[in-house]
């Protein structure tokens, strides 16, 4: 082992995790280097928040393993070192956000000053408000407040702007780049498309609960902006799917409709085997990338 | 953990729940039974029985209350919050366990002041001490009953269950209305039930008696019951969190 190196902030090896038939994590590889922003992305049910619930040991795995900083995750927890807003919840009845918020930096080690953690999470208002009486975006920023008070080397938030409206989304993202450049690593899960690419050094997308693609924002959408290019065929047309850049393929009515990573080579080969009939090039937009990524994911066997 | 404690004690007296079934009730209910003469025998030793039966019945309320918390806690997903803060599980059990062990403080000190303050009730400053610490001590067993309830049950239900256990017990233990006067087949389940031997142990004093051996092992026997029920339904809920 190189010593030099200092244990990721999370590694998750071969996660498996089943509720009931349905297998929510399946085999779940991942690896944050420290200071690191990562987005999970996928849409619901990809396994974002049961992969979450995993890496800060809320839950125990059927199989495989999670370490945070090297140490077993509850451990790493104990000594101060995560500080995580899980979905919803922890906004506790009859205290106001100054208690709330003077208690849970009363738990760690080496909190940040008060004013810091005001500043951060933009609460000054808020500090003699009743937590159960502010609003949805309010409530948000104090569940990001108690996340980061204690100082946390890592910082893990489960679909923090799920609820939020524009303008709170702008002021929770400003926030969080504040975090991020005091250089702590950053896990996030969401399925906005936008919000991973723009907040993100690297996305992980997530679909029936393994890793369906995995690089910085430019790379996945590379990877998943494939074009449709669109040909009249009749009889066989399965040798289609075997065309350079050709990552999928559906006939409906008449027409193959090939997703493609490389379109200029998928048409030369098209017009190279004689095949170009009524030829349509279509760019994907990033939505359409995202519903290509995440439908062709790979079934699981309890799904398919 | 003390701050762990402090905020749990700031939610519980803010609670209005508490502050009305845990202090005021009591107090109420001891001024009208005591002013109204509705306690039998000498009006003085009236006053100090309902006195203790009160201030054990408040003390049950404090002791219920808190445990109800914890099913509210797990609901709202604090508890959760709370495995996500450095604190250990031991800490967080300990925390609520010493909340309500400080939490049935106001109800005892309602009821025993308005005893001296409006009753005049009178008593040797040994057997004070004595009540005061065994009221007090003597909670235990029906916060670990009410945690338990509050590990195992959901929000509402627990709620209900330990307002109902909370409510059963006063009645058949003898706080509202002595068991003496009791038909002899409840008198003699009375006897058995932690709440009855609980006041007991603090009856006796207050008249000058050395507590029973009987009321001391039947309360003993209760605190192990109800605390093997706690770190049941603690387990239990874990598994779930």
């Amino acid at each position: 082992m190189d010593t030099d190196i200092p244990d990721p902030a999370v590694s998750l090896t071969t996660a498996t995790k089943s509720f009931g038939p349905v297998r929510a994590v399946d085999g779940l590889t991942l690896t944050v280097p420290r200071g690191q922003t990562l987005a999970l992305l996928g849409p619901n049910g990809a396994g974002k928040s049961t992969a979450i619930a995993l890496l800060l040991g809320l839950i125990p795995p059927d199989a495989g393993r999670a370490a945070l900083f090297g140490l077993d995750p509850e451990r790493a927890v104990r000594r101060g070192r995560v500080g995580a807003m899980t979905q919803e919840g922890g906004l506790v009845q009859r205290v106001t956000v100054r208690e709330l918020l003077s208690f849970v930096s009363g738990t760690y080690p080496a909190p940040l000053p008060l004013d810091e953690v005001v500043a951060l999470a933009r609460i000054g208002d808020l500090l003699g408000r009743r937590v159960d009486r502010l609003s949805g975006g309010q409530g948000q920023r104090v569940r990001f407040a108690m996340a980061v008070c204690g100082d946390p080397d890592l910082v893990v938030l489960d679909e923090p702007t799920a609820a939020l409206d524009v303008e709170a989304r702008r002021e929770f993202w400003a926030g969080l780049r504040g975090l991020a450049d005091r250089g702590k690593t950053i896990l996030f899960s969401t399925h906005y498309l936008e919000e991973a690419d723009e907040q993100a050094d690297r996305i992980v997308v997530l679909g029936r609960g393994r890793v369906i693609a995995d690089g910085t924002s430019a790379e996945i959408k590379r990877a998943a902006a494939l074009t449709t290019v669109r040909v009249t065929v009749d009889g066989d047309a399965a040798w289609l799917a075997t065309l350079p850049g050709v990552r999928h393929m559906e006939i409906r009515a008449g027409r193959a409709h090939l997703r493609s990573g490389d379109s200029d080579a998928t048409v030369m080969a098209l017009a190279q085997a004689g095949a170009v009939r009524d030829l349509e090039v279509v760019p994907a937009d990033l939505e359409d990338a995202f519903v290509a990524l995440t439908s062709t994911a790979p079934a699981s066997k309890e799904n398919a | 953990m003390w701050g762990y404690v402090r905020l749990e004690l700031t939610r519980t007296f803010r609670d209005g729940g508490y502050v009305i079934f845990a202090v005021v009730m009591p107090v109420v209910m001891y001024l009208i039974f005591t002013n109204l003469g509705l306690a039998p025998g000498d009006r003085h030793d009236a006053a100090i029985y309902t006195m203790v039966g009160m201030a054990a019945y408040g003390a049950l309320g404090g002791a219920f209350n808190n445990g109800s918390g914890i099913a509210e806690d797990r609901a709202t997903g604090w508890l959760r919050q709370l495995r996500l803060t450095p604190l250990t599980p031991a800490q967080v059990v300990t925390g609520k366990v010493l909340t309500g062990v400080v939490g049935v403080v106001p109800s005892i000190a309602a009821v025993l002041l308005a005893g001296v303050l409006v009753n005049h009730v009178a008593l040797p400053p040994q057997r004070w001490l004595a009540i005061v610490v065994l009221l007090w001590a003597g909670t235990v067993p029906f916060s670990l009953l009410g945690l338990g309830n509050g590990y195992r049950l959901s929000g509402q239900t627990a709620a209900v269950a330990n307002v109902a256990t909370m409510l059963t017990l006063s009645i058949v233990g003898g706080l509202w209305i002595p068991a003496e006067t009791f038909p002899s087949w409840l008198h003699a389940i009375a006897e058995w039930t932690p709440s009855n031997s609980y006041a007991g142990l603090s009856w006796r004093i207050a008249f000058g008696d050395a507590p029973t051996l009987r009321q001391a092992a039947t309360l003993v026997a209760w605190l192990l019951a109800f605390a093997v029920y706690a770190v049941y339904g603690y387990r239990r809920a874990g598994r779930r969190a």
